[in-house]
């Protein structure tokens, strides 16, 4: 829970950082930039490495094919210190992984604490993977219930605690798809109910903790871009539609900033995070290769968290990209 | 005032120079007093010799933004004449520089006065034959080349070839081989810059020629990786003829594991037989013949490991430290935080921290060794980790080519120091 909290900090000191990083003296300083937006995409596996719960509820019964661990990511289990964050694997398997039955899990090993429940993503196969991953939602469950409680008290979100609630009121829709599970192609998403609510929402506006969709879709708006485009745009198309929402993401950062709520920020970016957990050789924003490669994206449910919007989190990238 | 801050120090050839270029532009070169019996103690003594403005700020109308005129390295040239040359480079433009002395001065023209006016033809009765007169000795600095344009990204190393013809510069994506005497063309032999920048992972940090083979040089990276690469095999080196790795230890591994394994200086020794690389914690030293993994290991200040979150935030984590090795190799060192250094013995295996400040030391006293405490009681005379300054930064250090004289620069002050002589 602990290494949630750290990573939802460090997230926000990198997001202030690349912020500041424009009006430096000298322009952005590449080096830099991209050592901040390593430990962001560090930071932002870490926050989201509890899926949620509805992830497992849809699909059929009995293990889903699941790949070994993609060449180019790193084969070493989660580190040690870190505790509870799955490796990338994890992450790149999510969309194969979860129709996975919800087993009666050994529950909660408890994820909150620092005993890493020792499962180690080296490729070990479905059943790990599955345990580990039922342990996090377990872990999920815990966290969100006591939130819960507190919430009747706190009377909605509470400025005071960092953000973190709304960040997991945030993550949990309706349907109990993760943050950015819309935005994960593959056959089964991760909203594996084709009418769950990941569908492109028009606002459905908690005003401290927008929907994922929401904010993007006005960015969208805000530069006449539309609807975003699908799911398996082109390069070029992208690019630019990079570089306006771009802009849009970046004016829309700059509000978040103004009103310091960096917490916002978070659940904006975080609906778009799983897109990084995909890692594949290269590094980088690979999501756009797998995008390209796959007619993953089938579903309907895609279209709210799709590409060119994800890349929108990275405004400097925009700006390398005019260099 | 920010514009002193000291951004590279560099001793020439000989030693008997050494450049500072700092934050607002400028070169001061230093030179060592001759020895003089009336003075026996100056012997040693660095002067300023000669201080020039060697960059101006900019601004680059096409894509709004501002060059900083910050002087990022000095390289010097191998000394052929009277004068000396240098290289110095800031983010965008490399200029060779020429400091020549003047200490005589031709008097008695016929066509202009001692002042310098313009003398009426018509009231020249005589002519005469203007004379040498000795003068105070004036040191002139005059840019002979500027090397501009061939850098989309910010220039970090300089480095002049074993050949004394051509030099590399490097930036973040790219390295060019350039001639000393043409500046309209460079000769592109590095270029990692991926079509698409989103999918960019790691840049060039530093770049160094072989000290002896003109067709080998180094170039390291932000992964903490060290390519060497030979012009002969190909006209663009992308592809490496040896790569540098030590594999990471997955049970150190943090948020923080790819920023601080990042290399922030290359060099060779000497003898060209060993390069070392400076990571944030640590320096490594190479044996060019194994590429598995460096043959020493020396911790600088591993007792920042636990610290990274904060010196992430308050930015320390990207400072970028430099090392040297001594003329004969066998000892390197390198810097640290509240204005101390570390020079690291490699044949006696010893390691010993020294602090470059005005009120530790008084001239001619001897440098007492520091130490940090690390955790439990404090002894005397130590420093504990939360005490220390990090605004106190000692990222560069130079050593002389021959003698075990130091030069150290800590923000905007320069330490020489030197071993006591008897």
């Amino acid at each position: 829970m602990e290494f949630k909290l750290e990573a939802h900090r460090i997230v926000s000191i990198s997001l202030g950082k690349i912020y500041n990083s424009r009006v430096q003296r000298g322009g952005i300083k590449l080096h830099k930039n991209l050592l901040v937006s390593l430990v962001l995409r560090s930071a932002r596996q870490v926050y989201l490495s509890d899926p949620c719960p509805g992830l497992y509820l849809a699909g059929p019964a009995g293990s889903p094919a699941v790949p070994p661990p993609q060449p180019g990511e790193p084969a070493a289990g989660p580190p040690a210190g870190w505790g509870e964050p799955p490796p990338p694997a994890a992450g790149a398997a999510w969309p194969e992984i979860e129709p996975q039955p919800e087993r009666p899990a050994d529950p909660a090993t408890p994820r909150a604490g620092d005993a890493e429940p020792g499962a180690p993503m080296t490729g070990a196969g479905e059943t790990v993977r599955g345990g580990e991953v039922e342990a996090a939602e377990a872990a999920w469950r815990r966290v969100e219930g006591p939130r819960e409680a507190a919430e009747g008290g706190a009377g909605g979100p509470a400025g005071g605690s960092d953000g973190f609630p709304e960040g997991l009121r945030e993550a949990r829709r309706h349907c109990g798809c993760p943050p950015g599970a819309a935005d994960r192609p593959g056959p089964l998403g991760a909203c594996p109910r084709v009418d769950c609510c990941c569908a492109p929402r028009p606002a459905e506006d908690e005003p401290p903790a927008p929907p994922a969709v929401g904010p993007r879709k006005r960015g969208a708006a805000g530069v006449g871009g539309g609807p975003a485009p699908g799911s398996s745009p082109l390069k070029k198309p992208r690019r630019n539609s990079e570089e306006q929402s771009g802009g849009a993401a970046e004016e829309e950062e700059e509000e978040e900033m103004e009103t310091g709520n960096v917490a916002n920020l978070i659940s904006i970016f975080g609906s778009s995070f799983s897109g990084l957990l995909r890692k594949s050789p290269g590094g980088g924003r690979e999501e756009g290769e797998g995008e390209e490669s796959g007619p993953e994206a089938a579903e309907p449910g895609q279209i709210c968290c799709d590409k060119p919007v994800l890349r929108d989190i990275n405004p400097w990238s925009t700006a390398i990209v005019a260099f | 005032m920010s514009a002193d801050i000291i951004s590279t120090v560099e001793f020439n050839y000989s030693g008997d120079l050494l450049a500072t270029g700092d934050k607002g532009g400028r070169v001061v070169i230093f030179q060592r007093e001759q020895e003089n019996k009336s003075r026996p103690h100056s012997r040693g003594e660095y002067n300023v010799y000669s201080t020039f403005q060697s960059h101006e700020p900019e601004f680059d109308y096409l894509k709004s933004l501002e060059i900083e005129e910050k002087i990022n390295k000095i390289r010097w040239l191998p000394q052929q004449n009277a004068a000396h040359f240098l290289l110095s480079t800031n983010d965008k433009t490399i200029k060779l520089w020429k400091i020549s002395e003047r200490d005589k001065r031709a008097e008695g023209y016929n066509l202009k006065d001692e002042d310098g006016r313009l003398r009426d033809p018509f009231r020249i009765t005589a002519l005469r034959v203007p004379k040498l007169k000795p003068m105070d000795l004036m040191v002139e600095a005059s840019p002979r080349r500027i090397f501009a344009n061939a850098h989309t990204y910010h220039i970090n190393s300089i480095s002049v070839n074993s050949d004394h013809e051509t030099y590399l510069s490097a930036d973040d994506l790219r390295i060019n081989l350039w001639h000393l005497e043409i500046t309209d063309r460079s000769f592109n032999i590095v270029d990692i810059k991926p079509v698409n920048m989103e999918e960019l992972t790691e840049v060039i940090t530093a770049a160094e020629f072989h000290p002896h083979q003109c067709n080998v040089f180094v170039y390291s990276s932000s992964k903490g990786t060290v390519r060497l690469c030979d012009m002969r095999s190909s006209a663009l080196c992308d592809r490496h003829s040896k790569f540098f790795e030590e594999p990471e230890d997955p049970s150190s591994r943090s948020f923080f594991s790819e920023i601080i394994s990042s290399i922030s200086d290359v060099k060779f020794s000497h003898s060209g037989r060993y390069m070392m690389t400076r990571d944030y914690l640590s320096v490594k030293v190479w044996d060019l013949n194994m590429e598995s993994r460096p043959v020493e290991t020396h911790q600088v200040h591993e007792y920042l490991r636990s610290k990274l979150c904060s010196l992430y935030e308050n930015d320390c984590i990207f400072d970028k430290f430099e090392c040297c090795w001594s003329g004969s190799d066998s000892a390197i060192m390198t810097g640290s935080y509240n204005n101390f250094f570390r020079m690291f013995d490699r044949n006696t295996r010893r390691d010993v921290t020294l602090e470059a400040s005005r009120e530790n030391s008084k001239p001619r006293a001897s440098l007492k060794p520091r130490k940090v405490c690390t955790g439990g009681k404090r002894k005397k005379d130590e420093i504990s980790v939360d005490s220390l300054d990090f605004n106190k930064k000692i990222l560069h250090t130079a050593w002389h080519p021959a003698e075990n004289i130091i030069a150290v620069a800590a923000t905007n002050n320069l330490y020489i120091f030197q071993d006591k002589v008897n």
